[in-house]
């Protein structure tokens, strides 16, 4: 046999080319006319039709749907949010000389102080528990303090089983009305403070002569009328803005409540201690000891009543004010082009936090999913690689 | 004379529905690199996997990965010819990778070079010794061979393929058609 030159090596190649059978030639052929269809998955699973599904996606094909997609959950949301924020606590007046809007800030946080209330607060009857009398001595005084069942019952300083709870509450309120109103609304309020037994402990009125008038009100309403007499409020103007907002002060409560307790039961022991006194120094050192126990619970006393004013009492600052960009455009407070300018950035404000907020969740998500791309890329090249080694 | 009446002399509906239905001309073009490359796909990806029913399904499924890339196929980027053969070697490459059939390429199965009837016993030794030579190369000296004797493509073209520079096929095919030879000439 001669030796292999170029062409006849060529042509001992082109004899041991493999040539796909006429059968499956034609059945290539019918697919590829058909646009190559894909085959019916039926024992695949799920999750690799989904695989096969997202494989077949054209990026460039996808960016669109994708986008609209985004977009109009974007808006839906958006849509929500908003409508959320107008049925939250407010209403809606024909008028409509005001825009609404949320904001506010508790005037008083609260704490754990017995103390934490400077401004004077009268007494009121329904406030349980603010006993007048000295310490007498009476044991079942000290076991129904200030309205609490002590006696007998397992209290420690967190007061994880206390009989209920000691909840301090707060609000603020923000109303909108037109200037010549606000002297009237401010009426209203004091009749609404005086239906629910409330107190007014600050009020100021300006007349706004200078088209602009407000009122402030400082007041105490009794907690279990809270509810009502907010709503109350609600209905007297506008609502700009309401906030409320609670501490649960019962762990002071109830360790003011044991400390006045054990305060009268020591009381006690010295009063039969000095019953018991053979000498006149035996009885003034016990007279002495009991003054400055009873200045003690005295003090107690005087804390778990401010405690519980504070449970029973809520603050509630209340203001009104006018609304002078929308006298100065309508005079009758009719919506104009401020109002929807405000309310356009309103609600291109929510549309840019939901996106935001939307962008925050995704991008982990993405960058995850990128890395574990980029991951599977390269174990598959690896794998290429290696697979002619 | 009626214009109108004569202008719609002859419009029928079966032209109106091709044009609508007009293939997108990567369609086209697809049809015309399938119509092109199929027999050569198959005997490059063929001569990768070493087995009929496997060529055949490789095949198939580089085909019809090149059908769901087509449009994204950028042609300032190398040929189309290229491209197929680049997503042919990576779906024969996939095969070899799941099935573990590195170890097999040694070996040449009968059924995929069978020897035409009127062949002269010389034709048939020549092609025996060929065809132990290139079993004995390396599968990636084979690849080389394949690219340029089966699938029939220019340097260039092998190049893109294996993500080599032109020059750098070139001096790797040289070297494996020498080392066939060199086989084939020892044997004889």
């Amino acid at each position: 046999m001669e030796p292999f030159e170029d062409d006849r090596l060529a042509a001992a190649l082109e004899s041991l080319r493999p040539t796909p059978g006429p059968a499956f030639a034609a059945a290539l052929d019918e697919r590829a006319a058909a646009g190559f269809p894909r085959a019916a998955a039926a024992g695949a699973s799920p999750w690799r039709r989904l695989a096969a599904w997202l494989g077949s996606i054209e990026p460039r094909r996808a960016l669109i749907p994708a986008g609209a997609t985004a977009l109009a959950a974007v808006a839906a949301i958006t849509v929500v949010v908003a409508v959320g924020e107008r049925g939250g606590g407010t209403r809606s007046d024909s008028g409509g000389g005001s825009l609404l809007s949320l904001t506010g800030e508790s005037p008083d946080g609260g704490g754990d102080d017995g103390a934490k209330f400077s401004a004077p607060v009268p007494s009121i009857p329904s406030l349980a528990g603010a006993p007048s009398q000295e310490a007498s001595g009476s044991a079942a005084g000290a076991g129904a303090v200030a309205g609490h069942d002590l006696g007998g019952r397992e209290t420690g300083p967190y007061a994880s089983r206390a009989p209920h709870r000691n909840v301090e509450r707060s609000a603020a309120m923000t109303l909108g009305a037109d200037a010549d109103e606000v002297a009237d609304d401010a009426a209203k309020v004091f009749d609404a403070v005086h239906a629910y037994d409330g107190i007014v402990l600050r009020s100021s009125v300006d007349g706004g002569d200078g088209g602009e008038a407000s009122a402030d009100f400082d007041l105490l309403i009794p907690s279990a009328k809270l509810g009502d007499a907010l709503a109350a409020f609600s209905g007297i103007a506008e609502v700009r803005a309401r906030h409320e907002a609670s501490d649960d002060i019962t762990a002071p409560t109830v360790r003011v409540g044991e400390r006045l307790r054990d305060a009268r039961a020591t009381i006690d022991g010295l009063l039969v201690q000095l019953a018991g006194a053979d000498s006149d120094a035996e009885r003034g050192e016990v007279e002495a000891e009991l003054r400055s126990e009873r200045r003690r619970a005295a003090g107690l006393r005087s804390g778990l009543a401010k405690l519980d004013r504070r449970a029973n009492l809520s603050r509630v600052s209340l203001r009104i004010e006018s609304d002078s960009a929308s006298d100065s455009s309508g005079g009758s407070g009719g919506w104009g082009a401020d109002d929807a300018l405000g309310d356009a950035g309103h609600i291109l404000g929510i549309a840019a936090g939901v996106a935001l907020v939307g962008l925050a969740i995704l991008a982990p998500v993405a960058l995850l999913g990128l890395l574990a791309w980029l991951a599977s890329r390269a174990w598959i090249r690896r794998g290429r690689r290696r697979a002619l080694d | 004379m009626d214009s109108r009446a004569a202008r719609s002399t002859g419009v029928n509906e079966t032209l109106l529905a091709p044009a609508a239905q007009a293939p997108a001309a990567a369609d086209i073009a697809f049809d015309r690199l399938y119509r092109s490359s199929r027999d050569e796909v198959y005997a490059y990806v063929a001569s990768m996997v070493r087995d009929r029913a496997a060529a055949e399904e490789v095949t198939a499924t580089a085909f019809e990965r090149a059908y769901r890339k087509r449009s994204r196929f950028d042609p300032g980027r190398g040929e189309p010819r290229a491209w197929l053969f680049g997503i042919a070697r990576n779906a024969a490459l996939d095969e070899l990778r799941r099935r573990g059939r590195q170890a097999e390429l040694a070996a040449e199965p009968a059924d995929l070079t069978a020897a035409p009837a009127h062949e002269s016993a010389e034709a048939s030794e020549r092609r025996l010794t060929v065809s132990r030579a290139l079993a004995a190369l390396q599968p990636r000296e084979r690849e080389l061979i394949a690219l340029k004797y089966f699938a029939g493509l220019a340097n260039a073209e092998i190049a893109q393929v294996l993500g080599l520079s032109e020059s750098n096929a070139g001096t790797r095919l040289h070297r494996a058609v020498t080392k066939l030879r060199e086989a084939c000439d020892g044997a004889v």
